[in-house]
């Protein structure tokens, strides 16, 4: 790659950084994909309990119907619905807790409270209860999930409205905003890259919690997750299937990290507001 | 001649030269003031328990008229600062009477817009426009978004902004910032101006050509805005100020309210000289 240049290597390392990181890092990636493919055919692997890359490749397109019945999609939207659905319900307990917590002492030690009690526990501890208070549901999951959610979200948020500029609060009183006003006009945007990283953190946490509960759960209703399609593919040993589900979870918490990339850049980053 | 200001007058006699001349509060200025200010006192309350009182400043007497531009000059520590925000409303006074068109203040209103000193009163997420169309929409909620725009681009044309009418605040200098937000208070038309050492943190040569800028502006408008401006800087008072209030520190008294002829003049103009010379003598007297 960098022959021609001998003199200034660091100054090229430094010029082209990002496109050489990306590209090695594809490099990395695309050797995993090999060396598992080359392992399998050669090593004399059973294939029933740990398939090829390739099979594993083609079960996944097959899912999503190229070549094949597109029966993935439905088990996708099952579990996003869920996580979207605990998703919206979290930021709107997060900013409400903290924007409570903002004008009341008491609201404040509430919320420190239980953000620290419910902060290390892993959510999923909570299913059996959820599943005794709300059944077999979809209430259920949504409950674990917002559980895992909300607290790295509130947390976060608390954060950054601790670090609002004076100032800002100033102009905001200046100009007569009220209580809601200062929250939606201030506080919110001005905390917002607080939020994006306590959004990202609760994204983590929820999207594990889902596909965890849902391999413990198995379908509501009519319909399963994701976690559920690969808990059945260990069933009916159809582990291609199972890899291509675990693939599915990797692709999408990747997407995932990509749109708030996206949104950082349409936001934060171009404002300048982002720390660091 | 006021009462009020007897404490000064022995100090003016023997100042009085050209341009200076001690403010007598005759009926036909009183009936055209903006701001009354009356025997105010402003506490701080400190340590465990709040119960360190001090006093910030003390027994304040002045009147801001209609249209003219007030310095308020002092040493650090005066109260200048406390003094402006109080009348802001953002804090409580301890006594006395501060009154803006004859209605007690309480709390901060539009009609007393604050120019701050830090760079970073701009709303980051707004664009240079946005941010000056943001303070005319919140002061006047009904007017029709054309005259918004051509008010809002009135005054970004005004402060020299007109090229980064787009950009957001990160991308601007702390000159430009400034600019901006002299453009977003000039554009709400509060009845009073109030800056806080908007130029403080900029470079010198910024800071001058700001100062001449701010003349220009505030002379653009269709009608003159009344602006307190607090500054420690004496060329600055007496490039910008109609009247200089010049503050004494521990705790901030009025030292002397003097008239300045000789507002936008150059530095080495006699006039201008002669009164930075008296207004220096006044803050060394302090010192000692």
């Amino acid at each position: 790659m960098s022959a021609p240049v001998t003199r200034a290597p660091v100054i090229l390392a430094g010029t082209f950084s990002p496109f050489l990181d990306r590209f090695r890092r594809l490099l990395v990636v695309a050797a995993i994909f090999v060396i598992w493919e080359l392992a399998v055919r050669l090593g004399h692997v059973n294939t029933l309990l740990f398939p090829a890359f390739s099979s594993v490749l083609e079960s996944l397109a097959t899912g999503l119907g190229v070549g094949g019945k597109p029966v993935l999609w439905s088990y996708i939207w099952q579990t996003l619905s869920v996580i979207l659905q605990s998703f919206a319900i979290s930021i709107l307990l997060a900013v409400v807790l903290t924007s409570l917590a903002l004008v009341s002492k008491l609201a404040k030690d509430f919320l420190f409270v239980v953000t620290g009690m419910f902060q290390p526990l892993p959510s999923i501890a909570l299913l059996p209860m959820a599943i005794l208070w709300f059944g077999f549901s979809r209430e259920s999951l949504v409950f674990v999930v917002v559980m895992s959610m909300v607290w790295p979200v509130a947390s976060s948020l608390t954060v950054g409205f601790a670090t609002v500029s004076r100032t800002l609060v100033s102009l905001g009183r200046n100009y007569e905003l009220g209580a809601v006003g200062t929250l939606v006009q201030i506080m919110l945007p001005a905390a917002l890259p607080m939020l994006i990283s306590g959004l990202r953190v609760g994204w983590g946490f929820g999207w594990r919690t889902v596909v965890a509960a849902e391999l413990v759960f198995g379908a509501t209703g009519s319909s399963g997750g994701i976690g559920w399609y690969i808990n059945n593919s260990r069933l009916f040993m159809n582990v291609a299937d199972g890899f291509a589900g675990i693939l599915l979870v990797i692709l999408i918490g990747l997407a995932m990290e990509s749109i708030f990339l996206f949104i950082q850049r349409k936001t934060t980053l171009r404002w300048g507001t982002e720390a660091g | 001649m006021n009462a009020r200001f007897s404490h000064t007058m022995g100090h003016i006699a023997h100042g009085r030269m050209a341009g200076l001349e001690e403010i007598s509060e005759d009926a036909s200025l009183r009936s055209d003031t903006v701001v009354d200010i009356e025997d105010v006192s402003i506490d701080y309350t400190l340590g465990p328990g709040k119960r360190r009182v001090i006093r910030a400043v003390d027994n304040v007497s002045v009147s801001i008229r209609r249209g003219e531009k007030l310095i308020i000059l002092g040493p650090s520590g005066c109260g200048k600062s406390t003094l402006l925000m109080a009348l802001g409303g953002f804090l409580p006074i301890s006594g006395g009477v501060m009154k803006v068109n004859g209605s007690p203040v309480s709390r901060p209103s539009m009609e007393r817009i604050m120019v701050f000193q830090d760079f970073n009163q701009l709303l980051p997420w707004m664009t240079v426009l946005d941010n000056v169309q943001w303070g005319i929409r919140k002061r006047h909620p009904k007017m029709s978004q054309a005259e918004v725009a051509s008010l809002a681009g009135k005054q970004i044309e005004l402060v020299g902004l007109a090229r980064q009418a787009d950009q957001y605040p990160n991308t601007l200098s702390g000159g430009q910032k400034q600019r901006c937000a002299i453009a977003r208070s000039f554009a709400a038309t509060p009845e009073i101006l109030l800056m806080d050492e908007p130029f403080g943190a900029l470079d010198a040569i910024n800071r001058e050509r700001m100062q001449q800028e701010l003349n220009n502006i505030w002379s653009e408008q269709e009608s003159p805005t009344t602006i307190a401006f607090v500054t420690h800087d004496v060329a600055e008072a007496v490039l910008l100020g109609h009247r200089v209030m010049v503050m004494t520190s521990g705790p901030g008294r009025v030292r002397a309210i003097v008239e300045n002829n000789a507002v936008g003049r150059p530095a080495d103009d006699p006039e201008v000289m002669m009164l930075c010379a008296h207004l220096r003598d006044l803050l060394k007297e302090e010192i000692t």
